[in-house]
């Protein structure tokens, strides 16, 4: 996910821009000089000098060098987006299938994706599931769904 | 006297005792694995501490950061990998002993001196905030806006980064903290027709999401760091009286940049270590030895991160004003127990007060036998597989988040935010300015609206007040001091290297 410094800090800039304008859309307090649209307009035009500064690359030498890393085919960044993936599917499914199962899948597929033989991942996501909803439910009274396997306990 | 007493006795409760041995633990284990910071920690607790009475839910913050905070020195300096960006300073050092066949006196120290830095960073609390609090009574909107502006500057200068980039994410933090109706004026703002966001952005699903599920998804893309060969160790403590003796010097001057540091809001544990090894080669005898495994640097940094971490609960527990990403967890909880920060605090609340002392300098005296203990252990607990403890990072991150609203869009914030800070962090934007930023949005805008109300647009109140004048010139000063380091080196016709920053 190395994007260069131009594309961030346009990025910021856009950013910038829109929170500007956003902020100058919002009503005015009758009667009042400063309202709620000061800070977000303060903001987006201190967020649009600092990405002019940062496409211009000022501001360059204070960073410390880049390691070099080894070559990898493009797809293996994408790794980086399991742990988000699987938040949204918890997101989605431990309403329907019930936190038990939900978290065996979350752990069985991110111990996968790190590399974890079987024998690692099987157990793990048979184990911790278990101890996690005894913590959390029973300890710490969260409500955590049922689904279609509910907790003996 | 009798407040002490009473303190004393809110911390002998059963609860709070459990809390702090089950806390010390925790953070002992965590800290020591690369990777998952103290913040981490910290803030992976936060939905444990609902259900604590209010002194255990404040003492499982303090010890299992305290504890955190030395222990990221255990792999620093076994592998070289710190487990804690509060040990990075130091950890070539400590390695490069281990090398020389000493890696007891490199623990040792780490960890010695980590419990006097605590202790003395408490004493300093102990002295210090009370005489303060009598300052702070008479602070207005003013101060208040300054104070606040003053940490997040402070903030943008701790990081090893580009200042223009600090900054950059420091305004994004301010934007996102922009989010809902919690303005002045209760407009919503930014919601595009959520409903969820109606409230805000939480500040514990940021914080989980940049510190914890940005730290999994690295994990995803690194390769795993190497196992730890099994050793034994020698005895721990063997050598460090007289290391205490010899570097007497070095570790006051180290107990003081930590305290002054942690008492700057924004700045932390972190910038405290970096700044005492860089004042300790300075100002050492023998600096040509520095980076061959020499402990002086050792002992002064090692004390300072440790007193930093009790200082920074000055800036947080007076004005609210987190002194690090940690006490900026430590306020939620503060707010959430009704212990609400202010000068008030220490004359209607002495008695928690005292009982917070009485905890601080518990977790650090117990940091010597568990830290030993902890040492012994460490081959045990670094040979887990990463594979094995990410995933249980990930969960904990999703049940964590639900339990702190019994909502799944806290889920979703999450992940965002890990994809946010993720992606920060890999493009040299810091992240603890962003979270720092989140963290005090609306109380800049709040003391901002409310003080150009009151001087009717005039911006003369805000550099008028004594106080306030000092404290815009600080302000000032931290944020043209990157460009004065810029035209110093420009001047010197040479580049210094990048820790430059942060000195």
């Amino acid at each position: 996910m190395q994007i260069s410094d131009r594309v961030s800090g346009g990025v910021l800039v856009v950013l910038g821009s829109l929170a500007a304008w956003g902020g100058s859309r919002l009503p005015a307090v009758p009667g009042q000089d400063v309202g709620p649209a000061a800070f977000p307009m303060l903001i987006g035009s201190g967020l649009i000098g600092c990405g002019v500064l940062i496409a211009l690359g000022i501001g360059r030498s204070f960073e410390a060098p880049e390691e070099p890393k080894a070559p990898h085919p493009w797809w293996y960044g994408l790794r980086a987006l399991v742990p988000f993936a699987l938040l949204l599917f918890y997101m989605l499914a431990s309403e329907p299938l019930g936190f038990l199962l939900t978290a065996a899948v979350i752990v069985f597929a991110a111990a996968l994706a790190l590399g974890a033989r079987l024998s690692l991942a099987v157990p793990l996501a048979l184990v911790a599931p278990p101890l996690m909803h005894l913590a959390f439910y029973k300890l710490l009274r969260v409500p955590l769904p049922e689904g279609l396997l509910a907790a003996p306990w | 006297m009798t407040e002490l007493l009473e303190g004393a006795r809110l911390v002998a409760a059963p609860d709070v005792l459990i809390a702090i041995l089950a806390s010390a633990i925790y953070g002992l284990v965590v800290g020591s694995l690369p990777g998952l910071s103290a913040t981490m920690a910290t803030a992976l607790l936060v939905p444990v501490t609902f259900w604590l009475s209010p002194i255990a839910a404040i003492a499982t913050i303090i010890t299992a950061s305290a504890m955190a905070i030395f222990s990221g020195d255990i792999p620093g300096c076994l592998l070289r990998i710190p487990g804690t960006p509060a040990s990075a300073a130091y950890t070539n050092e400590a390695y490069a002993l281990t090398r020389k066949g000493q890696a007891e006196l490199a623990l040792g120290a780490g960890l010695w001196f980590s419990a006097i830095g605590g202790i003395v960073g408490t004493l300093s609390l102990v002295l210090m905030a009370p005489l303060l609090a009598e300052v702070a009574l008479s602070f207005s909107t003013y101060e208040y806006f300054w104070l606040a502006f003053l940490g997040l500057m402070c903030a943008t200068l701790v990081a090893r980064s580009s200042p223009i980039k600090a900054i950059a994410s420091m305004l994004l933090g301010l934007l996102i903290a922009c989010i809902g109706m919690e303005n002045p004026a209760g407009t919503p703002r930014f919601t595009f027709g959520v409903p969820d966001l109606l409230g805000g952005i939480e500040v514990i699903p940021a914080l989980v999401g940049v510190f914890a599920v940005s730290e999994v998804m690295r994990a995803m893309v690194t390769a795993e760091p190497p196992k730890l060969p099994r050793r034994k160790f020698g005895s721990i403590l063997a050598n460090q009286w007289t290391l205490t003796k010899k570097y007497q010097w070095p570790m006051w001057r180290g107990n003081v940049i930590g305290i002054i540091i942690g008492v700057l809001p924004g700045a932390g544990a972190d910038m405290a270590a970096w700044v005492s090894y860089a004042t300790s080669k300075k100002f050492s005898k023998e600096p040509e030895k520095f980076g061959t495994g020499h402990p002086e640097g050792l002992v002064e940094a090692s004390a300072s991160n440790n007193a930093s971490l009790a200082s920074g609960w000055v800036p947080s527990l007076l004005f609210g004003i987190p002194g690090d990403t940690i006490t900026a967890i430590a306020i939620g909880v503060l707010y959430m127990k009704g212990l609400n920060p202010g000068p008030t605090l220490f004359t209607e609340n002495a008695r928690s007060m005292y009982a917070l002392y009485i905890i601080f300098i518990l977790a650090n005296i117990i940091m010597i036998p568990l830290g030993i203990m902890m040492i012994r252990m460490a081959s045990l607990v670094l040979r887990a597989p990463r594979a094995g403890i990410m995933p249980l990072i990930l969960l904990l991150c999703a049940v964590g988040s639900f339990a702190t609203g019994n909502n799944l869009f806290a889920v979703l914030l999450v992940g965002l935010f890990g994809i946010l800070g993720f992606v920060m962090e890999r493009n040299g934007y810091p992240v603890a300015a962003l979270v720092l930023g989140i963290v005090m949005g609306s109380m800049v805008e709040q003391n901002f609206i409310t003080s150009l109300i009151k001087s009717d647009g005039d911006v003369m109140p805000f550099i008028e007040r004594p106080v306030s004048s000092v404290l815009a010139a600080l302000t000032f000063g931290a944020l043209l001091w990157p460009l004065g380091v810029w035209i110093w080196n420009r001047t010197q016709g040479r580049r210094l290297p990048a820790s430059g920053a942060a000195e």
